[in-house]
């Protein structure tokens, strides 16, 4: 990789990459100082590995140092183990030439060298490195150039420090949104995000981790493995998170055919590590840009944000080298994606509260059925007149109040109740509704089994009684029928709730009726959308049905 | 008197049917109690009645639709109902009195008092006449109105517009239902003291009021004396 210094001088020259090359067979003399002659360079060396050779160019300073200045010769992306000559000098040594086979490895590939004063006059000098190249024979090339050595020690620290601030953001983002995912494991866009955000994170740090640990050539195909494994994984897990925040027909067809691609990319010049890596994320932009776009245009939350987020990081891969577009660029990204899981967030928060309040409401609701005025006062006064009149049977009538009180009291706090309840809640209620309306009320029910698991949310049989009550007249001998039938399987739970009279109104519906709203609420609180309910009129009176998906 | 009761609590009809009894004895010379809002609207349509007892909550359906039939009848209407929250809007369309659910005998007697001694319901709420038009039942703001005239058993509103409207309840009813503001200054006439101009003093103690719009009303001999006090004190 090329290391781009982006505050370069502009009194620094750098030249070369096509050099000349030398097998040893020329004279030396001594081990320190020792001249060419010009005859036998090559411009090509077929290497088979482990023999020495030489490497020379010729570098211009164009500027000689100021007072107390010291130039360095920077080595950088340079493989082999050398010896640097500098205008005849050996300058600097970077690992045993010609000994790789039996020594340990020693040596980096980037490296600053210290050019002695009287030698970095401004004007032409030599460059020779003595070299061989066990390991990895093909990469003959040379990247040099002279600055303020000071600067060429200081600088790539400097970056990596602030690259490694950045990159701790990350970490702590994985490992925040890591413990979050942990908390709640079926918010799957978290754990991608924080997935996203440690690959990253480890992109980073291999990326810099050369300034501070020595590499040798014979290593750097394994980092740059590493470098190319991680942007393959981002390049997979970004546009998955934004699928899944904004979705598009046939997802997982385009995205297998998306990593399919993504896939050959990867394999096609995969020795070309720098290429590889970018024409990945040149394609993961395209596609993310994609399905933002498509986001946008199907007005989803945020999608604009991500939209544009992608736009400037195009612009910064527009107008900065590999490295920082790479680095910029993800890390406009991510915030885009950060930020889509804030709104995301919020809107589940006030969803959690909607549903607090509603619960709230339901309660309260079902509280009310009792002591609503229409019910409560005409059974007051239903109840006076019976306790004027046959003061004996208003006791009875005060005890079947009571006993609708008491299974009201019960249920209160609970959002489900088994049907046995329920049932108790609508016998008392009948009872109650006898001494009013002075209606023979029959209640009928099939399919109770104690034994089995049969829940339903309180009162809504009750609502359906109630409506039933209110909207049907009894037939000529005065009675009226109720029957509920519970159907159960494994999967489903049916209940039928039949009303046997006359209807009073067939054209007044009752389908918006505050009665209706309460049960729907009430099944959509314990069940999500995992239920229908129907209401009908029959020949003989009229017809609930509640299906409730387990 | 002839009695309607519209009410779908058949413990509650049966106890106003009662109590209704023992209230009217042998004044009462039909009672007769519906369940539902549609066949007591038939009944009102097709029989003769001094007096609706009505429920405003029936089987889920809402009784003020009714209610505007029912007060632009010229029988009473009395509201029985639990849901004490509506009885100002009740009287505000003109009923003769709200009796709110429990009851007990002494309260439904009170109302039915108001009836047999023509007392004057004494409140200022009453917001609308409701008249027989065709197309249905309009409702005209009190504000609007000058005088009422009895004509037989109905009555004339004349409205400050200039127009008439005609109502089914007679001039008793009436006087027995609207606010204070309304003076009956003789037997055939019901003014708002607001719009008299002026008392006109005829020859052979003959008096009459002049209203703002110059229209001149006869004041009874009787009620002279009444309306005097009313206006300057």
């Amino acid at each position: 990789m090329k290391f781009n210094n982006l505050y370069r001088v502009a009194f620094i020259l750098i030249v070369l990459v096509s050099t000349s090359c030398h097998h040893k067979s020329l004279s030396w003399k001594g081990e320190i100082v020792y001249s060419l002659n010009n005859q036998n360079w090559e411009n090509k060396i077929d290497l088979k590995g482990g023999e020495v050779f030489f490497t020379k160019t010729e570098i211009e300073i164009v500027q000689s140092p100021v007072e107390f200045q010291t130039f360095g010769l920077n080595l950088s992306n340079t493989f082999g183990e050398f010896e640097i000559f500098w205008d005849g000098v050996l300058i600097g040594k970077n690992g045993n030439p010609g000994k790789e086979s039996k020594s340990t490895l020693t040596g980096a590939m980037w490296r600053a060298y210290k050019i002695p004063n009287h030698l970095s006059q401004k004007g032409t000098h030599q460059l020779v490195l003595k070299r061989s190249l066990f390991h990895a024979p093909e990469y003959t090339g040379l990247n040099a150039f002279v600055s303020d050595y000071d600067y060429l020690l200081e600088h790539p620290l400097i970056y990596t420090a602030f690259m490694h601030i950045f990159a701790g953001g990350f970490l702590l983002a994985a490992l925040y949104f890591f413990f979050h995912y942990l908390g709640n494991k079926s918010e799957k866009t978290i754990l991608i995000f924080s997935s996203s955000c440690f690959l990253f994170f480890g992109l980073i740090l291999m990326e810099f981790i050369r300034t501070y640990i020595s590499i040798h050539y014979s290593q750097h195909a394994i980092r740059m493995e590493i470098i190319s494994y991680l942007t393959f994984f981002i390049a997979i897990l970004v546009p998955l998170y934004f699928s899944l925040q904004f979705s598009f027909p046939k997802q997982k067809v385009i995205l297998m055919l998306y990593t399919g691609f993504l896939i050959y990319i990867f394999y096609r010049n995969h020795q070309r590590y720098d290429d590889t890596s970018y024409n990945m994320a040149l394609t993961m932009w395209f596609f993310s840009f994609a399905i933002a776009l498509h986001g946008v245009y199907k007005k989803y939350k945020g999608a604009f944000i991500v939209l544009l987020a992608l736009l400037i990081c195009a612009f910064i891969n527009n107008i900065s080298y590999f490295d920082t577009s790479l680095f910029a660029g993800f890390g406009v990204i991510v915030l885009g994606m950060l930020y889509i899981l804030s709104i995301k967030a919020k809107e589940q928060r006030l969803a959690y509260e909607n549903s607090l309040l509603q619960s709230t409401r339901l309660r309260t609701e079902l509280l009310k059925k009792s002591i609503q005025p229409h019910f409560l006062m005409n059974t007051l006064t239903s109840l006076i007149d019976w306790v004027e009149e046959a003061p004996d049977k208003g006791v009875l009538f005060i005890e079947a109040l009571a006993a609708e009180f008491d299974v009201l009291n019960q249920v209160e706090n609970e959002t489900l109740i088994p049907i046995s309840q329920e049932i108790k809640l609508c016998k008392s209620h009948i009872s109650i509704m006898k001494f009013r309306k002075e209606v023979d009320y029959i209640w009928e029910d099939e399919g109770i089994n104690e034994n089995i698991k049969q829940l339903i949310p309180p009162a809504v049989i009750h609502t359906l009684l109630e409506n039933s009550i209110t909207h049907c007249l009894p037939s000529d001998e005065n009675k009226m029928g109720f029957k509920l039938i519970a159907f159960t399987t494994t999967n489903t739970q049916e209940y039928t709730f039949l009303t046997f009279g006359k209807i009073r109104n067939q054209q007044k519906s009752t389908a918006d009726g505050t009665g209706f709203k309460y049960i729907k609420a009430r099944l959509t609180e314990s069940y999500g959308e995992d239920w229908t309910f129907t209401s009908e009129a029959t020949n003989e009176g009229w017809k609930n049905t509640i299906t409730i998906q387990k | 008197m002839n009695i309607l009761i519209i009410e779908d609590e058949i413990r509650i009809a049966k106890r106003v049917e009662r109590m209704t009894k023992e209230f009217f004895l042998n004044t009462l010379k039909k009672i007769t109690s519906v369940q539902s809002l549609a066949e007591g609207l038939e009944f009102i349509k097709t029989n003769s009645l001094d007096l609706v007892l009505l429920d405003l909550n029936l089987n889920g359906e809402n009784g003020f639709d009714v209610l505007q039939e029912t007060a632009s009848g010229a029988f009473h209407t009395i509201i029985i109902s639990a849901n004490k929250h509506e009885a100002l809007k009740a009287f505000e369309f003109g009923v003769l009195d709200f009796v709110p659910k429990p009851f007990n005998k002494e309260r439904i007697e009170l109302a039915f008092n108001r009836i047999v001694k023509k007392e004057e319901v004494g409140t200022e709420n009453l917001q609308f006449l409701a008249v027989k038009k065709r197309g249905g039942i309009h409702l005209v703001n009190i504000e609007h109105v000058n005088y009422i005239k009895g004509a037989g058993v109905y009555t004339e509103i004349f409205l400050t517009n200039g127009e008439k409207e005609l109502h089914d309840k007679s001039l008793e009813k009436l006087s027995q239902l609207l606010p204070k503001s309304f003076e009956r200054i003789h037997k055939s006439y019901l003014v708002k003291t607001t719009q008299i101009k002026e008392i006109i003093v005829k020859t052979g103690s003959q008096y009459a009021v002049e209203l703002h719009n110059g229209e001149i009303l006869p004041i009874g001999r009787t009620k002279y004396k009444a309306l005097k006090e009313t206006l300057f004190n």
